[in-house]
């Protein structure tokens, strides 16, 4: 098998599971209002969007000229 | 938490309630302190910003193409499949620190060593794979060009974070196990998993930047 379609093959899968492994904790969050809560709602928030990016790469949606 | 607060709490110290005073005055000092430790990474925003916006002004306005034209030859994109599973890498990272301390908060010392062990494994491999990158990407060196130059110097800047990252995390696992941190006392972890989130968060937007952009 080619290398970066195990690459990619690999990254899909662990995007998938960080990103609802993350999500879960972004809704174990959400109640509380403490700052170091709101930090983490963002940054958890972001992290699960970066997931996403990943999967858009994998997809071959991005890059939009082809890695 | 306001000051007369802490004074009632000073004044309990001085009775016979001795953890109450102290649990005051701890909750009064973390609030600061975590205030203090936001403003730090906001600071650090800016100084990733100051280098991320450095790159924007050059890949827009000052390269005619990119990945930019060297000796006549347009260097090659980054090895964006192998970037993909280096950042789940870091992102999961990010997930199991966030575990590792609502396992502590919960008072699970198994599940918390677990995560917390885990997540140092991830950020090294992810040095590693970084280390790896270095080595294979055909961009020129620091100094070659500008697409070189920018990528050396933010990747390496977040690369120096991460190693940061890990030499902190790896002394709050040891004071924990010291029982340094409480199930009502842990602000040490806390900050520690605020900064390892804003580490791979960082990670985002330069993934963005270098692979997929």
């Amino acid at each position: 098998m080619d290398l970066a379609v195990l690459e990619k093959s690999v990254a899909t899968v662990g995007a998938i599971v960080v990103f609802v492994f993350a999500l879960i904790g972004l809704k174990g969050e959400w109640p509380k209002n403490g700052l170091d809560d709101i930090v983490t709602k963002l940054l958890l928030g972001l992290m699960a969007f970066g997931c996403l990016l990943v999967l858009l790469a994998t997809a071959g949606v991005l890059p939009r000229g082809g890695a | 938490m306001s000051v007369s607060i802490a004074k009632q709490g000073y004044s309990l110290g001085h009775g016979h309630d001795e953890d109450a005073h102290e649990q005051v005055i701890y909750q009064e000092t973390r609030d600061m302190r975590l205030l203090g430790f936001v403003l730090f990474l906001c600071s650090d925003v800016v100084l990733f910003s100051a280098f991320i916006f450095a790159y924007i002004y050059l890949r827009t306005t000052v390269a005619p193409a990119w990945p930019p034209i060297v000796g006549g030859h347009q260097l090659p994109r980054l090895d964006t499949a192998f970037a993909t599973v280096n950042s789940v890498v870091l992102f999961g990272s990010g997930v199991t620190m966030h575990y590792a301390l609502e396992n502590f908060k919960h008072a699970k010392l198994r599940g918390f060593n677990a995560f917390m062990g885990l997540t140092i494994v991830l950020g090294t491999m992810f040095l590693l794979g970084q280390g790896y990158e270095y080595a294979h990407a055909q961009i020129g060196g620091w100094s070659g060009n500008i697409f070189g130059a920018s990528f050396f110097t933010l990747t390496g800047m977040h690369g120096f974070h991460v190693f940061a990252g890990v030499v902190y995390l790896l002394v709050l696992w040891y004071q924990a196990s010291r029982g340094v941190y409480t199930k009502e006392r842990y602000f040490g972890l806390t900050a520690g998993t605020l900064y390892w989130h804003f580490v791979d968060v960082i990670w985002v937007g330069l993934f963005f930047l270098f692979y997929l952009w």
